[in-house]
């Protein structure tokens, strides 16, 4: 299997005022393509900063980020979205979904922004497949936290992203709604070949990953 | 930029009523450009196209107070249609013998071509056909026939000549300053000879208007000028010069008030739209994170507010268009009617206004989206943004402030007083601004107070985001600019009104020939003992040459003193300086010397760019003379005594034909008899100081409302900009609100706070306007109207107390939304 993201010796800090403090120590870590991989550890250890570093969202302070075969910790705001756009796919805890947007109009933004045709059909489709049949033109509040979560993962998915970054994406469902999440993320990541990187405190859902990473205090302490 | 267009429009669609200040603030001000530009440019049009009516023919051959040659009358009579009239001031009465209303008129004799274009609108309808059938008729304006409650047959006099009304007219096509706002009266031109009037005091006018078959006609006509150099040709596009001048005024004066009010309404357009991005930072968020550009997302708000500004612009426009015909009722009198017609200039004009004033506006506030971080999503923290500048930015709103302020002094015919009211305007907001920044630096110094509701209230005004400068400065601008047209508008109208007994004569009399100018005065003593008079010599003159050059190839008609070159003025001369004239430059004359000297006034000098020792050359009878400005004079017209533009050295004028004009102010108007001096003086006639006063303080009265009300724009445009800023810090204090909640703070508390806090800038806004209004005013009644000033403190108080009770109702109905937040939708993070 090929190295579809590597971070070298990677640190972050954080100003604060006159202070500066390190959240990311260093690390060191391949992800291979289709691979499935799980972050955990406790609050504060450096897990969300982690995967925002992986998706372009945060510059390192020092070290190298290479995806699929790209320097892209050089790259400025802008080239960072492009790739974002078209290879990485994100799925946050507290779902984020454009308020004012329809499930449907949410999910066939990002089809629409990377230029793909009969962008509403295949949002349409998607959703379809993720049970949201009846909820296609309801407005985020209008939906249930498992249901919105649905609609953010067909958000990710919609490109057939390499890359799918979920930060505890179950973190705010109740135990059936997250089965049902974990169970989807997995299925469409496998149907898409993408590769997977779970932030997660459910060690049943970790264990679902080819890989489970913990950190702690800014270091990687087991692989 | 298509798939940006179309969330552009689907998310304007969505959330328009967030921006419904926005949609207010512009549509009022572009509604009133959009008015005042196609009000402007629907009365320049219609003289435009009723130009040839409105002079009365194709040209007009104007030989001033002689009569044109025979020979070349008959020569123009052979090639085209001709109509002569002769127009002269004289006195009508009603009566001989009774005490009865006596008028001023200009005098209208007219052939039986008369009129070549346009209609004269008389009832009965036959009035014009009697007119030149019948011997000894004549029509009046309809004041005249009202006022001396005439019937068709009834008999009125002119110089004690007996005249038979046949009817009366509202107005006639042919608009001259005289019979647009005086009272005049038309008779056939054989009724001429039986007037005996003399040339000069009469102000008698000969002209002759032409209906040309060809443009050949003007060229015989310019080629036979060279052998009559005092004939002047007029054509349709000098006609109505003074409607043209009184409108480019108005609406010039109404365009800056307008751009005022866009520009404060540019603060709400910011203050608002800042608070719509911070309420859709997630959704912005959200976009970064699926790989939208900052600049994508930027290009989506862009979008938007200018789909907002193209809906409004139009809606405006298209409005204003609707309202115009509404303007025929007052204008009506003047024989022109407007139509609504779309022009794409004016449109864009309008347009391209508010596009620079959005994009000034905007591009701060839009560029805040790049301090919106995707990585906000992880942590569930969202920062308020603020405004972005960066020198990009500011290059880009300074060029653009260009562009607007250049569209203004482009289109405007006085450029001095546009960018005088410019500079002022941005001083002005500068000075506010520093104000509420000193107010902050002070607030900041003494923070700690014990009174809850004061330290609340303290807070809220020396917070980051606090709405305190944009309230101080839209407010400011909007106070100062209604406080400073109140106090020119009270003070005109105490000048005004006060004058009359203080100053100004009772009459002035004209047509005095010398043989009967001792009779006259001794006659008027008789009636009054005690009258006091003043006697003048007079003879007419026209500005040929300033320096060698004809101004009227340089001089514009919108010059404030184009009224010198316009036609012939009457000059006088004199061994001292006239009392209230005093010399401001150079010396009196030298007495001895018989060369032309010439004293001028100084304000018309600086208009014509004339300075001491240049040289005018004078027309006097026909004759070009020409002598040297040795002295500028302050010439207060105000004061209605006899002034001059142009005084000539006595010694030079003694072998001038001339006659006398008089002023006569009496003891007691008992002595007052206006139909005995007519019968016992034919030719001269008398002026009634107080019936002209009547009508210029009515018709400055309508102005002044007019302008009041379109001026209250800018105040409402303020108010709508602090209830937007007040929404907004209203919106944002929402969670501090929440916690007073849960702490059990009762809102009484927060009502006190808001109190105290208006009062904080209230107080410093009421008198930093307060001086700039009293400043501004002093300015412009001391040296544009040339008028005694003084503080008229009840109109202050009244426009302060009215726009602070709006001001404090409008903050407290705003607060008053979010004084008791719902905790469940905030809890839920909705």
């Amino acid at each position: 299997m090929s190295t579809l993201l590597e971070l070298k010796q990677i640190t972050l800090n954080y100003k604060n005022y006159n202070t500066s403090v390190e959240v990311i120590k260093g690390i060191d870590l391949k992800i291979n393509s289709t691979e499935k991989v799980a972050v955990v550890g406790k609050s504060g250890s450096g897990k969300t900063s982690l995967i925002m570093l992986m998706a372009g969202l945060e510059q390192p302070t020092s070290g190298e980020i290479i995806f699929d075969q790209q320097l892209i910790s050089i790259l400025d705001e802008d080239q960072l979205a492009d790739i974002r756009k078209k290879k990485i796919g994100v799925v946050f805890q507290s779902f984020y979904l454009i308020p004012n947007y329809t499930a449907l109009e949410n999910v066939s933004l990002i089809l629409e922004i990377n230029g793909i045709d009969n962008a509403k059909q295949k949002a349409e489709d998607l959703l379809i497949q993720f049970g949201l049949k009846d909820r296609l033109h309801h407005f985020p509040t209008q939906l249930s936290g498992g249901e919105q979560q649905r609609v953010a993962i067909a958000r990710s998915m919609a490109v057939k992203p390499k890359l799918i970054l979920a930060d505890e994406p179950t973190g705010n469902l109740d135990s059936e709604n997250s089965q049902m999440i974990s169970n989807l993320l997995f299925e469409y990541a496998n149907k898409n070949q993408s590769s997977f990187v779970l932030v997660t405190h459910d060690l049943k859902f970790a264990e679902k990953c080819d890989r489970i990473i913990q950190i702690e205090d800014g270091n990687i302490v087991s692989l | 930029m298509t798939n940006q267009f179309f969330y552009a429009l689907r998310d304007l669609s969505r959330s328009y009523k967030k921006l419904f200040s926005i949609i207010i603030t512009l549509f009022i001000s572009l509604f009133i450009l959009s008015l005042i530009i196609n009000l402007e440019t629907g009365l320049k049009k219609e003289l435009q196209n009723n130009a040839k009516v409105l002079l009365g023919g194709d040209f007009e051959v104007d030989t001033r107070t002689k009569q044109i040659d025979p020979n070349f009358l008959n020569e123009l009579q052979k090639k085209s249609i001709v109509s002569s009239t002769i127009e002269f001031s004289t006195m009508l009465t009603g009566s001989l013998t009774d005490e009865t209303n006596t008028f001023f008129i200009r005098l209208k004799a007219v052939d039986d071509q008369y009129p070549l274009y346009g209609t004269v609108f008389s009832k009965p309808q036959n009035a014009m056909q009697r007119l030149q059938s019948e011997v000894n008729t004549i029509i009046v304006n309809r004041k005249i026939f009202e006022t001396l409650n005439l019937k068709v047959n009834d008999t009125v006099y002119v110089k004690q000549a007996p005249f038979k009304v046949v009817g009366y007219v509202d107005t006639v096509p042919d608009l001259g300053r005289a019979l647009l706002f005086g009272d005049f009266a038309i008779v056939s031109n054989r009724a001429f000879e039986k007037f005996n009037v003399t040339s000069i005091g009469s102000f008698v006018n000969y002209e002759y208007k032409v209906k040309a078959p060809n443009k050949d006609v003007l060229e015989f006509v310019y080629e036979k000028l060279k052998q009559f150099p005092t004939y002047k040709i007029r054509l349709p596009e000098n006609a109505a010069n003074n409607l043209k001048r009184l409108i480019s005024n108005f609406s010039e004066f109404l365009s800056l008030v307008s751009i005022s009010a866009m520009l404060i309404a540019g603060i709400g357009i910011s203050n608002t739209l800042i608070s719509f991005i911070n309420q859709k930072n997630i959704s912005i968020a959200i976009m970064k994170s699926i790989g939208f550009k900052s600049n994508n997302i930027k290009q989506i708000f862009y979008i938007e507010i200018l789909l907002l500004l193209f809906l409004i612009t139009t809606l405006a426009y298209v409005i204003s268009l609707l309202i115009i015909p509404l303007a025929n009722n007052f204008i009506s009198n003047l024989g022109l009617s407007l139509e609504s017609q779309f022009s794409f200039f004016n449109y864009g004009l309008v347009l391209m206004t508010g596009f620079l004033v959005v994009i000034i506006f905007c591009i701060p506030t839009v560029s805040s989206i790049e301090q919106i971080k995707a990585t906000s999503l992880f942590r569930n923290i969202f920062q308020l943004t603020r405004f972005q500048f960066g020198t990009k930015n500011i290059l880009l709103i300074f060029m653009s402030l260009i562009i607007l302020l250049g569209i203004f002094l482009l289109r405007s015919d006085k450029l001095d007083y546009t960018t005088t009211y410019f500079i002022f305007f941005f001083i002005f907001c500068g000075v506010f601004f520093l104000l509420s920044k000193t107010i902050i630096y002070f607030l900041k110094q003494f923070k700690k107070f014990r009174f809850l509701p004061l330290r609340f209230a303290v807070r809220n005004i020396i917070q980051e985001r606090s709405v305190f400068p944009i309230t101080v400065l839209s407010l400011g601008i909007g106070a100062t600019l209604l406080l400073t047209l109140t106090l020119v508008g009270t003070n005109f109208k105490r000048e005004l009104e006060k004058s009359i007994p203080e100053i100004a004569p009772d009459f002035f009399y004209v047509s005095i020939q010398k043989d009967v100018k001792d009779n006259f005065i001794n006659y008027l003593n008789k009636q009054d003992p005690d009258l006091k008079y003043e006697t003048v010599p007079i003879a007419p003159a026209s500005v040929a040459k300033i320096n060698g050059v004809d101004p009227l190839t340089y001089i514009k008609p919108s010059n404030d003193s184009f009224w010198v070159l316009e036609r012939d003025r009457r000059i006088s001369w004199s061994d001292t300086p006239p009392e209230d004239n005093p010399i401001v430059e150079g010396k009196w004359f030298d007495l001895k010397s018989d060369q032309l000297q010439i004293s001028l006034d100084a304000k018309v000098a600086r208009n014509f760019g004339v300075n001491l020792n240049d040289q005018l050359t004078l027309k006097i009878y026909g004759r070009e003379m020409t002598g040297v400005v040795t002295s500028l004079r302050k010439v207060d017209y105000r004061d209605l005594s006899i002034n001059f533009a142009m005084i000539i050295n006595p010694k030079f004028a003694k072998k001038l034909p001339h006659e006398y004009i008089a002023t006569a102010k009496f003891s007691d108007k008992k002595y007052i008899n206006e139909a005995r001096l007519v019968q016992n003086f034919p030719n001269i006639s008398g002026i009634k100081v107080s019936t002209y006063l009547g009508k210029i303080t009515d018709l400055v009265n309508k102005i002044f409302m007019a302008v009041v009300i379109i001026s209250s724009v800018v105040v409402i445009v303020g108010l709508m900009v602090i209830a937007s800023a007040v929404i907004v810090q209203a919106r944002l204090g929402i969670y501090q609100n929440l916690i007073f909640k849960i702490l059990g703070l009762r809102s009484v508390k927060l009502i006190q706070a808001n109190l105290i806090e208006f009062l904080i800038t209230y107080i410093s806004i009421f008198m930093i306007a307060g001086l700039f209004g009293i400043f501004t005013s002093e300015f412009v009644i001391e040296n544009i109207f040339r008028l005694g000033w003084q503080l008229e403190f009840i109109p202050v108080l009244n426009v302060l107390i009215i726009i602070g009770a709006l001001t404090l109702i409008l903050i407290l109905i705003n607060t008053y939304r979010f004084l008791k937040p719902s905790v469940y939708p905030m809890v839920r993070n909705e």
